[in-house]
């Protein structure tokens, strides 16, 4: 069964519908804001509400878009309000940027000293973080969440053009703060 | 090729969004440009760190306890509607009681009228008492118009020079 058949039944109120939906997308959800909130229990809280809400709404979905678009509007919009209701939503200017790349180079000489790959990703988390939130939303999504950019575009009412400048911007940034680490991994090359 | 349009072409290739003239182009500018070769070694593993992050479960048993959840939300709605309505009812209320109330307090009340302004609308001679007085054939009436008749014939009486 396809999706729209999936969510037209799941809007005349059947549960086994919309329990498919739920399947399909709950690791998607969680991951979107365990990238965003990092407490596992919180993340969790956060991806079944997120589901709640998309159940009250449905009857006002009209499929004008893909399921997976809307619900992914609804994710970005609640786990912004749960971060902003911890206080964590603040926005860091890039002079704060690099004044932390500064302040965390010490972390970062860490990092590379231990050369484990858990401290890597801890510090890839950490950096992503400190990343303003515009910058760390459109990172998420595109470069950990892996959606494609006309699906940003569509999610976050953002032209193209302004998905590809704030993604590069937020690469940019985020290369900054992790150079001294990045240059110890390397990369293979392909293009 | 300068190096910030090498960085941009970077960027992009990592999301495949470059042609094959672009990417030929790049890749003679990265065999010449030890810094640009630093840049996009380092864009790539900053990918392969990222995408390291990808898909995480949540916790357990995710439906079986979203479904409680969503009976109860269904139980809670109409209620929750209700004490929404509610909540916009009252001050509509309210605004309506002060509306009424100010038509009441600002319009003009019909007065009530004066005897004489009802034997008009009735189409009745207002004079219709006074004029049974002189007209009248009773006998104390007849006495009372010759007392006032007498009184107007009387010469005033002032008081007398020296």
């Amino acid at each position: 069964m396809d999706e729209k058949q999936l969510v037209r039944l799941a809007q005349d109120g059947s549960q086994a519908a919309f329990e498919e939906l739920v399947a399909k997308y709950q690791s998607k959800v969680f991951s979107m804001a365990m990238n965003f909130i990092r407490n596992r229990e919180a993340a969790d809280d956060a991806a079944q509400e997120v589901f709640l809400k998309a159940y009250l709404a449905l009857p006002k979905f009209h499929l004008k878009s893909e399921f997976g678009t809307w619900l992914y509007r609804i994710a970005i919009n609640h786990i912004k309000d749960v971060l902003r209701k911890r206080g964590r939503a603040k926005e860091v200017s890039l002079d704060d940027v690099r004044e932390l790349s500064v302040a965390d180079e010490n972390a970062m000489e860490k990092a590379e000293a231990e050369r484990e790959t858990e401290a890597r990703r801890g510090l890839v988390q950490g950096f992503v973080q400190g990343l303003p939130e515009k910058y760390r939303v459109i990172l998420t999504l595109r470069d950990i969440q892996g959606l494609a950019y006309d699906e940003i575009s569509r999610v976050l009412h953002l032209s193209p053009g302004t998905v590809d400048s704030r993604l590069h911007r937020a690469r940019r940034m985020l290369r900054n703060k992790l150079g001294p680490c990045l240059s110890q991994e390397g990369g293979s090359h392909e293009m | 090729m300068k190096c910030k349009t090498a960085e941009t072409w970077i960027l992009r290739s990592l999301d495949g969004r470059l042609d094959e003239r672009s990417r030929g182009l790049l890749a003679e500018h990265l065999k010449g440009c030890a810094s640009c070769r630093k840049a996009d070694a380092e864009y790539r593993s900053m990918m392969t760190l990222l995408r390291e992050e990808r898909e995480d479960a949540p916790l357990p048993r995710f439906w079986e306890r979203l479904e409680p959840r969503l009976r109860e939300e269904q139980k809670i709605v109409p209620l929750i509607l209700w004490e929404r309505w509610a909540l916009h009812a009252i001050p509509v209320f309210a605004a309506l009681v002060v509306l009424a109330a100010g038509l009441f307090i600002f319009t003009p009340q019909a007065r009530e009228m004066s005897q004489s302004e009802a034997l008009l609308i009735e189409n009745a001679n207002p004079f219709s008492e006074t004029r049974s007085l002189f007209e009248g054939k009773r006998p104390e009436d007849k006495s009372m118009r010759l007392i006032f008749a007498s009184l107007d014939e009387k010469p005033s009486v002032g008081r007398q020079s020296p």
